[in-house]
């Protein structure tokens, strides 16, 4: 879990790459879709409204068809003398009643035959009080009713005009035409005509072209639906609808978007200028839209093709970040101070090259490391063999001065044996440093040493050997313990002045063990923690090597197992331990 | 990358073949929604024409029979009778079954026209009720060559209802007119007019309903007993019947109407005395609480110079028919279980409603027997039901309206002075012309 959120956190190429190509996939898809969406969604509208303003056209000529239908009943019955005799005239006997009521009959009958197709209801009302109504269910009030009605009210405000208007409150709603009859000559008003249509009968013009969000509305002019395939519509107000049918109107609009009761519609309008009413056709966007769009099917489809993509993305962009990733790891297994981890090569370019350009430069870096090693090996021997060279003068000095003393006394014998001691003791310390000689040689030179300090200052300090025989062949560098031999002479007896030197040499397992021990002052190593003092003295062999010098020149030739330990006692000692690999040079040359 | 390649080629072949199809759905929307007509087969539609008479009648048989049948789905739709006689005229001749009823009233006049034109589109009755359980009168126009179509529903069986107190006025009472014949009628009427100077009654001039009830009191009609031939010229009845018209109208104690507000609006105001017409007019009538116990039924008057002429006639009336349209068998049952045989129904019908059913069976019932405070205590109904008993029997033929249209023109030209044998010969003929 947290691996997984650090690989988060550290985005990977692989990851960077992925998260980058998911993210633009998916965007590609959506947008894609969504354009296509749109424009095939402007596209439908456009068709949409270009049919659908055809078929109001189409509406209207039905409408236009069916007013001039009425017009003509209008006409008719306006010009007919008996109709108008019938409405006029005052009462006689049953007989001329009936006749000019059969007259009358006839003439309507006549009259509607045109209108029959329609439904339409007929109701006259004459200023002598008769009636006609051709049939009862249209108007089932009385006439006095239907003569103070509004409608009446209205149409005589406007005499001579033929309007329609939407009457309520029956068992269904009526378009009624309403117009007044008039002489001719005198425009006085001898009736009132009445046309009504049942307002389902009035549907017919336009039913056919509606359905479920697409609905068709009729308004008039104070933005009343007097028509409606959405019958809960019918007899109420909409003032919205009125308004953009108007502006439309006047905009010579093709359509409009708007809201209609919570829902984005489309709206097509027309004016009916005969009868003063709106045709408006309400489409609703989401159910045109819905049909035309399967959201759920596009979403699923989209969904498979993108996630196809993005496995096949995914595949594709492991396969080719692999190498890179490999790499990568082998590169951070090359552990510390190991180098030699190379890379196998393989891969892209790219990471072939990167591969190849890591080995390379591993191996730059090993020849650069080795290098520096030599360098530094080479500098300590030069180091040590400028020391060697640099033999005291004093030593010599003072040696020759014991000598000449010697010669003096006549004690001749010591004396040659004395010049023997420095001549070998030259001849092994000034030879090439980096040789190794044996033990055998070491301790020769290191009895040379010890006879020639004991000439010069007598042999109160004794020095004794204890080397194991198999020791003997066993390789060591030169001058490692002559430094420890002289500094346990000048430094180890300075309260007490006489002593022993112990020099201890054997073997132990896989390493060469040698031990300078004094029974001298000691020291307190708490104290003095630098005890392998680096003085110089006029008395000393070389000025220049320093005890510590042996410790850090052994474990610069064998290693850090190797080197010098120190341990000591106030009053009772020193005792100095140098650890070496065990060394046989099988070819014993003595090299000079 | 070869792959690679393919793939999206692929993919997008994908992508235009669904874009494709996103469009066929754009075209095909439009038709989607039209396939909605088959309403299910379980539901019986009806259609009537009167919601305060026959539609009435139908919801109570509605609920009488989903007592028994919980699930069953009945749908009374109104239309005005024009309407139901273009739309069935439509429906049949096109040979579809969309958009017709179950279950449609035709009025009696009307059947056999029906019958006669389309006799594969009604479903036989027989087997679902007994002709014999009906009045007889009612049997002729609702079977046909011996296959009982229709379910008779209403009796149009015919009264006179008198003002009593018009009468005392003028100084007769109710039993003055009780089988007597139009003559003494007219006599009354006169004496009606000249003491309370209300009309006798209403007369529409095209609509000759009055003739009608006269010449079916005399056994006879416009047809012969064919139902086809027209029976104008040389028919005695009819010549009896339009004299007495014309005499009627001449006594100028007739008031004109054009239609049937003006009808109940005249009866109603009291503007006439009396009503000559079927029972199904008792509703209006009572509908004008006021003038309870003002009214009469007495028998129907009769034509004086037809020998056989009876008191008793028939005015309108209608009956139920099962269409021959998926759903039928569900119809019929419908409608033999209320209608053909339901007396409780009856009774009910006729206590709420007034109807005067044509089930012989249900003039037996406690309905009929009861006396009527608004016509003064008298058993109306059961008089009635008597009466229907009496009606002569007739063809009416498939051209009954047809004829009365010419017939009508021809009364008109009596009335005006022409001759009554010449202007009967002319219709005659202008008949036989038309109703081939």
């Amino acid at each position: 879990m947290r691996s997984l959120l650090n690989r988060f956190k550290q985005p990977s190429l692989f990851g960077k790459i992925f998260v980058i190509m998911v993210v633009s996939t998916i965007a590609v898809a959506v947008m894609t879709s969504w354009v296509t969406v749109r424009m095939s969604q402007q596209l439908f509208m456009d068709t949409f409204s270009i049919t659908n303003s055809k078929v109001i056209r189409q509406i209207q000529t039905s409408f236009e068809s069916f007013h001039y239908a009425i017009i003509m009943a209008t006409y008719d019955i306006s010009q007919s003398g008996t109709i108008k005799n019938f409405l006029v005239q005052g009462d006689s006997n049953s007989l001329g009643n009936a006749r000019a009521f059969y007259g009358m009959k006839d003439q309507m009958k006549r009259i509607q035959a045109s209108l029959d197709t329609y439904g339409v209801g007929t109701i006259v009302l004459g200023v002598n009080g008769r009636s006609y109504s051709n049939d009862r269910s249209y108007w089932n009030r009385s006439m006095t009713e239907l003569k103070n009605s509004p409608l009446t009210q209205e149409m005589l405000r406007e005499p001579g005009r033929l309007s329609y208007h939407y009457l309520g409150g029956g068992s269904t709603p009526l378009i009624v035409a309403t117009k007044t009859l008039r002489e001719p000559d005198s425009k006085q008003i001898y009736g009132t005509l009445y046309m009504m249509v049942r307002e389902n009968s009035f549907r017919q013009f336009y039913n056919n072209f509606t359905s479920t969000g697409n609905d068709v509305l009729i308004l008039n002019r104070d933005g009343m639906v007097v028509s409606s395939n959405r019958n809960e519509l019918v007899g109420t107000k909409s003032t919205l609808l009125l308004d953009h049918a108007q502006a439309m109107n006047q905009d010579k609009l093709d359509y409009q978007s708007l809201k209609y009761s919570g829902k984005d519609v489309v709206m097509l309008s027309n004016y009916l200028s005969s009868y003063d009413f709106y045709i408006v056709n309400l489409i609703d966007k989401k159910m045109a839209m819905g049909r035309m769009l399967p959201t759920r099917e596009i979403i699923l489809i989209g969904a498979c093709i993108v996630s196809v993509a993005l496995l096949i993305l995914l595949i594709i962009t492991r396969r080719l970040t692999l190498s890179l990733r490999m790499l990568v790891r082998q590169m951070s297994s090359v552990a510390k101070k190991n180098f030699d981890n190379y890379l196998p090569v393989y891969g892209s370019y790219e990471t072939r090259q990167l591969g190849q350009g890591f080995n390379y430069m591993l191996d730059e870096l090993n020849d650069y490391i080795s290098q520096l090693v030599e360098t530094q090996k080479e500098r300590r021997n030069a180091e040590l063999a400028a020391l060697q060279r640099q033999i005291n003068p004093h030593f010599l000095y003072n040696t020759l001065a014991s000598v000449n003393i010697l010669v003096q006394r006549g004690s001749k014998e010591k004396a040659t044996e004395t010049i023997h001691a420095l001549i070998s003791l030259l001849q092994n310390t000034i030879s090439n440093v980096s040789e190794t000689i044996t033990v055998e040689q070491e301790l020769a030179n290191m009895k040379d040493y010890v006879f020639i300090n004991q000439v010069r200052y007598g042999d109160e300090i004794r020095v004794d050997y204890f080397v194991s025989q198999d020791c003997m062949e066993a390789q060591l560098p030169k001058l490692i313990i002559q430094p420890f031999i002289e500094n346990a002479f000048f430094h180890a007896f300075n309260l007490k002045d006489k002593g022993y030197i112990y020099i201890l040499i054997a073997r132990e397992n896989e390493a060469l063990i040698c031990e300078v021990v004094d029974t001298g002052d000691g020291m307190d190593l708490d104290q003095d923690a630098k005890r392998l003092p680096n003085s110089k003295s006029r008395r000393q062999l070389f000025t220049g090597i320093g005890i510590r010098n042996v410790d850090e020149r052994i474990q610069l030739l064998y290693g850090e197992h190797y080197g010098v330990s120190i341990t000591s006692k106030l009053g009772e000692g020193t005792k100095v331990r140098i650890k070496l690999p065990w060394l046989v040079n099988s070819t014993e040359t003595d090299e000079i | 990358m070869k792959k690679a390649m393919i793939l999206l080629l692929a993919s997008f072949m994908l992508l235009t073949a669904c874009s494709s199809k996103t469009n066929d759905g754009a075209a095909s929307s439009g038709s989607t929604d039209t396939k909605q007509a088959d309403t299910s087969s379980k539901e019986v539609t009806v259609w009537a024409w009167d919601p305060n008479f026959n539609i009435k009648a139908m919801n109570l048989a509605k609920e009488a029979y989903q007592k028994d049948h919980p699930d069953a789905k009945v749908n009374v739709v109104e239309y005005a009778q024009a309407d139901i006689i273009q739309k069935l005229n439509t429906g049949l001749t096109s040979g579809t079954d969309s958009g017709l009823p179950n279950i449609v009233l035709i009025e009696d006049y009307r059947a056999q026209s029906f019958l006669q034109a389309y006799p594969d589109s009604f479903y036989d009755m027989s087997s679902s009720i007994k002709a014999a359980d009906f009045a007889d009168y009612k049997i002729g126009p609702t079977s046909l060559d011996g296959k009982q179509y229709g379910v008779p529903f209403d009796s149009g069986v015919t009264g006179l209802y008198v003002r009593t107190d018009y009468l005392k006025q003028a100084g007769y009472t109710p039993d003055d007119l009780k089988n007597v014949d139009w003559d003494k009628f007219i006599e009354v009427g006169k004496a009606v007019k000249a003491k309370t100077g209300k009309d006798w009654l209403t007369l529409d001039p095209s609509d000759l309903g009055l003739v009608r009830v006269m010449i079916q009191g005399a056994g006879s009609w416009y047809l012969k007993e064919d139902g086809t031939t027209p029976n104008l010229a040389g028919n005695a009845a009819l010549k009896d019947a339009l004299q007495t018209y014309k005499k009627l109208m001449e006594s100028n104690t007739v008031k004109i109407i054009s239609d049937w507000s003006q009808f109940t609006g005249a009866l109603n105001s009291g503007d006439v005395g009396s009503v000559p017409t079927g029972n199904w007019i008792t509703a209006s009538i009572k509908a004008e609480a006021s003038q309870s116990g003002k009214w009469a039924v007495v028998p129907t008057p009769k034509l004086k110079n037809t020998p056989n002429a009876v008191n008793a006639s028939n005015l309108g009336g209608s009956s139920w028919y099962v269409l021959n349209v998926p759903g039928k068998e569900a119809a019929a049952e419908f409608l033999a279980k209320t209608m053909g045989s339901n007396v409780d129904l009856y009774q009910k019908m006729n206590k709420e409603i007034g109807v005067i059913g044509t089930l012989k069976a249900a003039s037996g019932g406690e309905a009929y027997k009861q006396a009527d405070e608004f016509f003064g205590g008298q058993k109306a109904i059961q008089d009635f039901a008597t009466w229907t008993t009496q009606i002569p029997k007739v063809n009416y033929g498939m051209h009954t309206y047809a004829i009365e249209d010419i017939l009508a023109v021809a009364l008109q030209n009596y009335l005006k002075g022409a001759d009554l044998d010449s202007v009967l010969a002319e219709a005659q003929a202008q008949a036989e012309s038309q109703v081939k």
